[in-house]
């Protein structure tokens, strides 16, 4: 199976979402959920004594963001079957209590490879996270295998 | 004075690996006792990561660090030991159905050395190309250990290398930290260089060797006389 696509799709982004606020019940339950007791994400006098000097949410915090409802419809499609082969996230600015976050995406890069099951193509979508200053707060590459 | 490398190894810098550099020195430097190894050679994916600079690393750990390339061709996957710019121009590491045969001797008349890794493998292995096609010409060495096979791989490459008369390597095929230099080479010579690991492949004395834990024998049950 060659790999044939439009260059022009690389880079070019296809989902940007609304921007979604951070609030702290949203951080408490997230830190509840995890078993995350560190005070800096929930304790505002703590947080005050901090590196930021306010509440900010966990790093990991950046995974729970959506992309959006047509999201796949534009990931590319190869082959006759596929699956999600993993994320990567790569955390560049911190998530504070108030914040408006927006995701928007992009195909990163397509390639192909060799294995024991025979060839695949690699999809990978870089979904950015910004906030309402427009700082970069991660980038998550999501990666997709298909065959 | 002998030298020890681990000849298959990927780091962060290949997309299916993400193990840093330094993370396998350290690794190393920790379990000298069970893994003692003089270095490594990083063989990233479909590429040759020319601008890396890993001296400050060697100076810290005291440990050689080579860079080389896993390639895809249409008898498999092969490593590819002093890449310069002369290879590099000429073939495209990133094309997966790259011929074997051209890539072997190009890359000997350029000044490095094609090894097929990991022969024994379903689908990305010399074994099964062999049982379709003829065999290459030109081959030097084959990796015979791959810390990453499967159960009758390693076997499938040596029965290739009994057959052939193929000189043997071992490498880790680490994509992980804990994986690195479970196989290398032991190399009769000293190596310092990749220049010098491409005449050593060539000409010196080498052999596999193979650091994987073995597992513990299960002890005999004792049996216990009914009172």
């Amino acid at each position: 199976m060659a790999v044939e696509y439009d260059p022009a799709i690389i880079g070019k982004v296809f989902d940007v979402t609304d921007p979604v606020p951070v609030t702290a019940v949203a951080v408490r339950d997230y830190c509840e959920a995890l078993g995350e007791t560190n005070p800096l994400f929930t304790d505002e006098q703590a947080a005050r004594k901090g590196p930021h000097g306010r509440l900010c949410a966990p790093p990991s915090f950046a995974v729970t963001f959506r992309n959006g409802r047509h999201f796949y419809q534009h990931v590319p499609r190869f082959g006759r079957s596929g699956f999600d082969a993993g994320k990567d996230v790569e955390f560049i600015h911190p998530i504070f209590i108030g914040d408006q976050i927006t995701l928007s995406s992009h195909v990163k890069e397509i390639y192909e490879k060799t294995g024991r099951s025979g060839s695949m193509v690699f999809v990978v979508i870089r979904s950015t996270l910004g906030n309402q200053l427009g700082e970069t707060i991660a980038h998550i590459d999501h990666r997709f295998m298909h065959r | 004075m002998s030298t020890i490398l681990d000849l298959h190894s990927h780091s962060e810098a290949s997309e299916d690996s993400r193990a840093p550099v330094e993370a396998y020195l350290n690794w190393i430097k920790l379990r000298r006792q069970e893994r003692p190894l003089d270095g490594i050679v990083l063989t990233e994916h479909r590429q040759f990561n020319r601008h890396a600079d890993y001296r400050a690393l060697e100076d810290k750990y005291g440990m050689l660090v080579l860079r080389a390339s896993e390639i895809e061709t249409d008898y498999g996957h092969m490593l590819v030991f002093g890449v310069n710019d002369d290879i590099t121009r000429r073939f495209d590491f990133a094309d997966v159905r790259l011929p074997a045969q051209q890539v072997i001797d190009e890359v000997a008349a350029m000044g490095g050395l094609v090894v097929p890794c990991h022969p024994g493998r379903s689908n990305v292995g010399l074994c099964e190309h062999y049982e379709k096609r003829p065999a290459l010409d030109n081959v030097v060495a084959v990796e015979i250990l791959n810390g990453g096979s499967r159960k009758g791989e390693n076997e499938r490459s040596a029965a290739l290398v009994a057959k052939f008369g193929y000189r043997a390597t071992g490498g880790s095929d680490s994509h992980m930290v804990s994986l690195i230099g479970v196989c290398a080479t032991r190399f009769e010579a000293e190596v310092g260089t990749i220049e010098e690991l491409v005449h050593e492949l060539k000409t010196g004395e080498y052999e596999a060797v193979d650091f994987r834990p073995r597992p513990s024998p299960i002890p005999r049950a004792i049996p216990v006389e009914a009172k």
